[in-house]
């Protein structure tokens, strides 16, 4: 028997507030969670939850008022700020639910934007094949749909070949069919390239294509439940 | 008054935008204040030399003559078109300073025994009237009391008419005759070297011996005389007492020096506020576009609300009516503290009495006019966008800017550019007519520089090459009447001279059709060495008898060119006529002339072999021992020293100058900068989405400063060259502008101009860019990517 590999993330006691005195906002409320290597990980919860404020204190956007996360040995909550821009520029791949793509480049430019810092990339054409875009490369962002415009994201986010894939409500502004199509991108990465993956979504059904599903309310954790069988997003009917 | 919440929304909206409204109007009243400034300093200065030449009468005419008996003044003052009319004793008189072994050389000025003189009036500004029973007692006017310390109560010691003289002063005046005194023979003032000074009708015509005669007529024209008749008729009445041909204003020097002052106030109010407004136009263009654009939402809702196009357009019009107003008012104020300063300098060099800096009311409104057209310009593209969008498209989310591909060679060269550095170029191609407005800004401030750079090489050039390339004597002796030249030899036995060259010349009044100017005639030895006219390429050009040289201004004015023919009437001795060949046209920097050969000149003149001057090299060595041979001599009327001369002009030409170049830096880097701060911050704005999505996949501090900055970076670097090309011309051209009867701007450049200017462009645009870039520092990843845009 092999020892299991180490978790990619472990939070402590986690806690996030907003503001002081009576306006505080306490977004999360001490959270306590473990993401094993590989594992698509599906938060679900309403708006205001806390699943967003844990997403962006994972990618190094935002730190949270206590508690500790841990990426691997790198404590992101006391990291100072170079070293997380290095871990988000090495580390870390980003799908968000408006694409945010730089409307001056092309779709193949845009992954290349990344791959030029990466340490090991996909070569950019490589990356945009994975997500069904090989014939879209040199196209501008204004001339992709919606969907397309968020597979060329996540072609961007999974071009280095991140150690974690997050992605806030992905879905969330495209229609049913587009958003299986991107639903299928990630997963791909997350079965191909053994990405760590974490998904946001309200949606309940969508919840059904990862391994664990995270239950938020009023910024707690209400429960991780473990998913029979992953189902392919081809199977979601919202 | 309850504010109605578009209007709230409008104040809220100015205080988030407060920056960009800075940079805005900061330009847009950097042409205000030069327009309050240079169109008020103008009408003060106008008015206040308006005023003082009516309140003391200042001279239409003037006309000397060689004597004339008193009873003809009274004939002269009963002639058609003649107001008032004074006859005078006036003269040159050499003085002998305390303390100064250089000789210094005064006019003397009658005064009427009984009354105030009835032209040219004489202010009294310190001291006492001369008593008129005792005849030493004199006036000395202000600038050279101040320049020689001399105040009431110390004596002079004056030769006149080759006689020792003490003379005491009583008081210190200023006449608006002599704004600028100017010795004769001159070009410039110079209070340290010449005076004036007014004593007694009786005791000065004894002194110059035309006792119960007069030398001197100054008088005024009533109101709608014609003045060539009038001239005409009393140069017909004075031709028997020696009249040398009355004269305007446009040949009394004090008066257009007083004029061209007045010529380049007026270019300037005409040429650089309009610079700067354009650009404000421009500046306002690109800061209410981008407004629009991310109001584009609200827009929607205020439609979909039902406000009126109308009452959109006005609202937004409100924004550009705003940065007009903070514009005109900082414009306004600041014009109106420069222009005080600028009368504080203008009354030390005038000395015109009541000299203040009053802009009328028109003025003002004016600017605050011309601030709001445009603003209103700039904004009208913005508006009429605001208004034309329909309701559901404003409220849509907006397409992705639509970036095309650059032309393919340009791609080609892309191919080999990091992304960040793609991201920059086909920005400034996306938005070519930003990137010109930027460029266009950054340059013509460089150019405004460039130009103020300029103006100090040409001052410097006209005296380099009039003191030491025309001029190369030590020192000009002025004779106190035209001599025969046998004075000469008297001249070169001198103590230490040992180079003498003889000059001639005549006040002549030269014809061609219908115009007629007077001028100098100058008579030159064949090769002369020490006073030398120089052509275009420095060379100097031989003087001739065969025909006239002229300068470029007199033949300009003349209208006519090598190879015409010019008519020459002398004014003064034997008054001969003769018909010239103009046999080229030369183009001084200082006041020119008509040149001839000094020979053939006597012949013209029916009088040869006579001079007026004399230019000397002397062994500078026994100067003192030269000096007091001089104060001895009463043929010697005057003396100027090319030393003082050139050192004096340097000192006139920089008077004020320093505060200029100081305010041209200020308000040229102003435009630069703020042109260069409103095009960050648009960037800024319209990327902050995209450089926040760069430091979420991982980009550092600095390579997302650099996305920004680089833009910047590039329009200057295209800037650069665009502004010293501008530059250059502007100089050039406004080198022509300036030019009056008296200077000749020739345009001599210098790379430390250029370099200096790019230095100062340069600092300003990184500090304004770097201003911008803080904002890099504050990117919000979280909220700028939960945003739609």
């Amino acid at each position: 028997m092999t020892a299991a590999p180490p978790p990619v993330f472990r939070l402590e006691n986690l806690r996030k507030t907003y503001g002081e005195g009576e306006a505080a906002v306490h977004a999360l409320r001490g959270v306590n969670l473990t993401v094993e290597e590989g594992e698509l990980l599906v938060l679900l919860g309403p708006s205001g939850s806390g699943k967003s404020t844990l997403l962006n204190i994972l990618g190094g956007l935002d730190r949270p008022t206590a508690g500790h996360t841990y990426f691997r040995d790198l404590d992101l909550a006391t990291a100072p700020d170079a070293e997380v821009t290095r871990y988000r520029r090495l580390n870390v791949g980003f799908v968000f639910q408006f694409y945010n793509l730089i409307a001056s480049l092309t779709a193949a430019e845009n992954v290349e934007l990344v791959t030029e810092i990466a340490e090991n990339p996909m070569p950019a054409r490589e990356a945009l094949a994975l997500v069904g875009l090989a014939a879209r490369t040199h196209h501008f962002p204004a001339q992709l749909s919606g969907g397309e415009q968020q597979r060329v994201a996540i072609a961007r986010a999974i071009a280095k070949r991140p150690t974690v894939l997050l992605c806030d409500e992905p879905t969330g502004a495209l229609d049913v069919a587009t958003g299986v199509h991107v639903l299928k991108a990630i997963v791909t990465a997350n079965e191909r390239l053994r990405t760590t993956t974490l998904v946001i979504t309200h949606n309940a059904d969508i919840a059904r294509i990862g391994d664990r599903v995270v239950r938020f309310a009023d910024g707690t954790i209400r429960s991780v439940e473990k998913n029979p069988q992953r189902i392919s997003p081809d199977e979601l009917r919202w | 008054m309850r504010l109605s919440p578009l209007d709230r929304k409008l104040l809220r909206d100015l205080k988030r935008l407060r920056t960009q409204a800075v940079a805005v109007a900061g330009v847009l009243a950097c042409g205000v204040a030069l327009f309050v400034m240079a169109t008020g300093m103008y009408d003060s200065l106008e008015r206040a030399r308006d005023a003082y030449y009516d309140s003391a009468r200042m001279a239409d005419l003037a006309v000397s003559v060689v004597r004339a008996p008193d009873p003809v003044a009274e004939e002269l003052a009963l002639l058609p078109g003649v107001n008032a009319l004074e006859a005078r004793v006036s003269g040159i008189g050499l003085l002998d300073l305390a303390g100064k072994s250089d000789p210094v050389s005064a006019r003397l000025v009658s005064l009427p025994p009984d009354r105030r003189p009835r032209v040219n009036d004489v202010l009294l500004r310190e001291g006492r009237w001369p008593n008129p029973a005792r005849d030493n007692e004199v006036l000395i006017n202000e600038a050279f009391a101040e320049a020689n310390a001399l105040a009431p109560g110390m004596q002079l010691r004056a030769l006149i008419y080759g006689r020792y003289r003490v003379l005491e002063i009583t008081g210190i005046a200023s006449s608006p005759e002599f704004i600028s005194a100017v010795a004769p023979g001159a070009l410039l003032p110079e209070p340290e070297r010449f005076g004036v000074i007014w004593m007694g009708r009786e005791a000065l015509g004894r002194a110059f011996d035309v006792d119960g005669a007069f030398n001197d007529v100054v008088l005024r024209l009533a109101p709608g005389a014609n003045a060539r008749d009038t001239i005409a008729a009393i140069d017909a009445r004075l031709a028997r007492y020696g009249g040398r041909g009355a004269y305007g204003r446009d040949r009394m020097l004090s008066a257009q020096f007083l004029a061209d002052e007045l010529a380049s106030l007026r270019t300037m109010a005409a040429i650089l506020p309009p610079i700067f407004m354009l650009v404000a136009v421009f500046l306002l263009n690109v800061s209410l576009s981008r407004l629009v654009a991310t109001e584009r939402s609200n827009i929607g809702l205020l439609k979909s609300f039902g406000y009126s196009n109308a009452a959109v357009a006005f609202h937004y019009g409100k924004f550009a009516l705003a940065f007009g107003l903070l514009g005109a008012a900082v414009g306004v104020v600041t014009g109106r503290l420069i222009g005080n300063y600028m009368a504080i300098l203008y009354a030390k060099v005038y000395r015109i009495p009541a000299l203040q800096f009053d802009a009328e009311l028109h003025i003002y409104v004016w600017a605050v006019v011309v601030a709001l057209v445009a603003a209103v310009l700039g904004a009208a593209q913005a508006v009429r966008r605001a208004t034309q969008l329909p309701p559901a498209a404003a409220l849509a989310p907006p397409a992705p800017t639509s970036f095309g591909r650059l032309g393919a060679t340009v791609e080609r060269a892309a191919r080999n550019l990091d992304g960040k550095t793609r991201m920059v170029v086909r920005r400034i191609a996306r938005f070519p007519r930003r990137a010109a407005t930027t460029v266009t800004g950054i340059a013509l401030g460089l150019a405004l520089l460039i130009t103020s750079q300029h103006f100090p090489l040409s001052m410097n050039h006209i005296v380099d090459v009039t003191f030491g390339v025309a001029q190369r004597m030590d020192a000009t002796l002025t004779f106190a009447e035209t001599a025969d030249d046998q004075i000469l030899t008297e001249v070169a036995r001198l103590p230490g001279v040992f180079s003498v060259e003889p000059m001639r010349a005549a006040e002549v009044i030269f014809t061609a059709g219908s115009r007629q100017r007077r001028d100098t005639l100058m008579g030159l030895p064949e090769n002369a060495y020490l006073f030398r006219v120089l052509d275009q390429k420095m060379m100097p050009v031989a003087m001739r008898g065969d025909g006239v040289t002229l300068s470029y201004n007199l033949a300009q004015k003349l209208g006519v060119t090598v190879g015409d023919t010019v008519h020459m009437q002398a004014t003064e001795g034997q008054r001969a006529s003769a018909d010239l060949l103009v046999i080229a046209v030369v183009k001084p920097y200082l006041a020119g002339a008509a040149y001839m050969e000094l020979n053939a000149l006597g012949r013209t003149l029916r009088e040869p072999g006579r001079v007026n001057a004399a230019y000397v090299l002397f062994d500078s060595a026994r100067r003192e021992a030269l000096d007091r041979r001089i104060k001895e001599l009463p043929m010697i009327s005057g003396v100027s020293f090319l030393d003082s001369a050139s050192a004096s002009m340097r000192k006139l030409l920089s008077q004020g100058s320093g505060f200029f170049s100081y305010m041209f830096i200020v308000f040229s880097c102003l435009m630069a900068g703020g042109v260069a701060f409103s095009a960050a911050r648009v960037t800024f704005a319209e990327q902050e989405r995209d450089l926040a999505t760069l430091r979420v996949l991982g980009f550092g501090r600095r390579e997302v400063s650099y996305v920004l900055l680089a833009e910047i970076g590039a329009l200057l670097i295209i800037a650069l060259p665009l502004g010293a090309v501008l530059g250059a011309a502007l100089s050039r051209w406004l080198m022509t502008q300036f030019q009056t009867d008296l200077f000749t701007f020739p345009f001599i450049t210098d790379s430390a101009a250029y370099g200096k200017s790019a230095l100062f462009v340069v600092l300003a645009v990184v500090g304004a860019a770097l201003a911008v870039r803080r904002g890099v520092d504050r990117l919000d990843m979280v909220g700028v990517l939960k945003s739609r845009d």
